[in-house]
């Protein structure tokens, strides 16, 4: 089964701004002060994408696995500038532990998948490599911040714990080692969530982008199933190293924990 | 070491937890084997901090701190806390029985080679510390405040230290409860020939020692 994709005409795709439209006035309406952020959402939406389809097309026309893997790296980059930036933490410096994790696990999974699961030769090729990567790249994101931020906050609101065992000769991964199974299963547990809703309680964008496009639906249904457990695999092994990096950087070599009280 | 050196001593040690403000400059104290010292102070002058500084939980920024002659770096961490015990001011048990919480220190792999006390001894330290109506296999959670900090007391205890740290043990217990923790670290020095060092805005409630009263002010130490 595969029939032609409809396209989206300009015109039409400019009366979708209606919604928009609807969202600004029920703004200006109700005084939430939006109207600027929905401008400046719904112009780099457009730019964004449009900006992404053109370098996609070029991407997939010069076919050359340097360039894929530069701008896999480049996705990784920002996506660990992200969580730089939405975890609040001054003391600990974990932009490179995050980016070398997450270079580590989602490289080996997206090469594993493409290479064994999905069978494709060669294992970078762009119309699939970068794809899946983004998508595990971008769904792993949340995960990551998530089991970082628990990490630091439960050292934080635990010092006393931490220092009473520390105190009794533990070392520094015998005092934290609660935290950082919390931390884990805080960063793992909401890809898993999603393994337990899909088909249920939603149809996910990959499966319904496949659909359109004319595919089986039951190929569609496997490449979401591929997808979903690259996310889980992808997901916890970047937050296993992660954490384990994170945690080794909050104690000093004489098992002492660094963290101090934070203020905002 | 010496047999008149001093089993802790501060030479000159400057510390602080930010760049302005030192809590400690140029701080000397020498303790005695044996001895019992009540460091007093107003709250925030550093107290904790400074009991925290012989257990290496913080490192001065300048001077150096000696346990039985050597400096504190000189001792893996984990073993130099097993013979400098700090108990906390407040004390914390987790879930689990009155057991699990005294055994604790026995899971970490620093400790294994100690010997795990039998229930036998851990019912007659329980009964030393007036804690024979409780079973060890009552929750922790469920006991007293007064009641947790003496098993917080025993489960340090059970590490064989040479000295203990007491950070404040009696501010939150009542009359009773206190006199039994004061009396209880009396007795480990005056029998046990344990080194104490306790922090606290009382006077200590035993009439068989008389510590050594240390207070600290403007980030030195003077003996009252």
């Amino acid at each position: 089964m595969q029939t032609a994709v409809v396209d989206i005409g300009w015109v039409q795709l400019c009366f979708g701004l209606f919604f928009i439209l609807i969202a600004g006035l029920a703004s200006f309406f109700q005084a939430l002060g939006l109207e600027r952020k929905l401008l400046i959402g719904t112009v780099r939406t457009f730019a964004q994408l449009f900006l992404m389809g053109y370098i996609l097309k070029f991407i997939f026309a010069i076919n050359n696995a340097w360039l894929v893997i530069l701008i896999f790296v480049f996705m990784i980059f920002f996506a660990s500038r992200t969580i730089y930036k939405s975890v609040d933490e001054k003391q600990v410096s974990f932009f490179f532990p995050t980016f070398l994790s997450m270079l580590i696990s989602f490289f080996f999974v997206a090469i594993l998948v493409t290479s064994v699961i999905v069978d494709v030769a060669p294992w970078w090729k762009p119309q699939y490599f970068i794809p899946l990567g983004g998508m595990v790249i971008g769904n792993s994101m949340n995960a990551i911040a998530l089991a970082l931020e628990r990490l630091l906050s439960g050292l934080r609101a635990r010092r006393q714990e931490v220092e009473m065992m520390l105190c009794h000769g533990a070392d520094y991964k015998e005092a934290s080692r609660e935290i950082l199974r919390e931390a884990m299963k805080a960063g793992m547990i909401p890809s898993i969530n999603s393994m337990m809703a899909v088909g249920i309680v939603f149809i996910p964008g990959m499966m319904t982008g496949q659909i359109i496009a004319g595919a089986d639906p039951i190929t569609a249904i496997k490449y979401q199933i591929v997808v979903m457990i690259m996310l889980v695999g992808s997901t916890t092994i970047a937050t296993l190293l992660i954490v384990l990096i994170v945690r080794r950087l909050c104690f000093s070599s004489g098992q002492q924990l660094l963290l101090r009280p934070q203020y905002k | 070491m010496n047999i008149n050196s001093p089993i802790i001593d501060f030479k000159q040690v400057c510390f602080s937890f930010s760049d302005d403000r030192f809590l400690f400059k140029d701080l000397s104290l020498a303790v005695e084997s044996g001895s019992f010292n009540l460091i007093k102070g107003p709250s925030g002058i550093g107290k904790s901090s400074l009991l925290k500084l012989i257990n290496r939980i913080h490192d001065p920024q300048a001077g150096e701190i000696h346990f039985k002659g050597k400096p504190l770096e000189t001792y893996q961490p984990q073993l130099l806390r097993r013979q400098v015990l700090y108990v906390q001011q407040t004390p914390l048990v987790s879930i689990g029985s009155v057991k699990d919480n005294l055994l604790l220190p026995f899971l970490f792999k620093a400790n294994h080679d100690l010997t795990k006390p039998d229930d036998i001894r851990l019912e007659k330290l329980l009964a030393e510390f007036y804690l024979d109506r409780i079973n060890l296999n009552d929750s922790a959670l469920n006991l007293s405040v007064g009641q947790q900090q003496r098993i917080c007391f025993i489960r340090g205890l059970l590490l064989s230290p040479d000295v203990i740290l007491l950070d404040e043990p009696t501010s939150a217990l009542d009359e009773e409860s206190s006199r039994i923790v004061d009396a209880s670290a009396a007795r480990l020095c005056r029998v046990s020939g344990k080194t104490v060092i306790m922090v606290s805005h009382k006077n200590l409630n035993a009439n068989d020692i008389k510590p050594r009263i240390l207070k600290l002010e403007n980030g030195k130490i003077r003996e009252t």
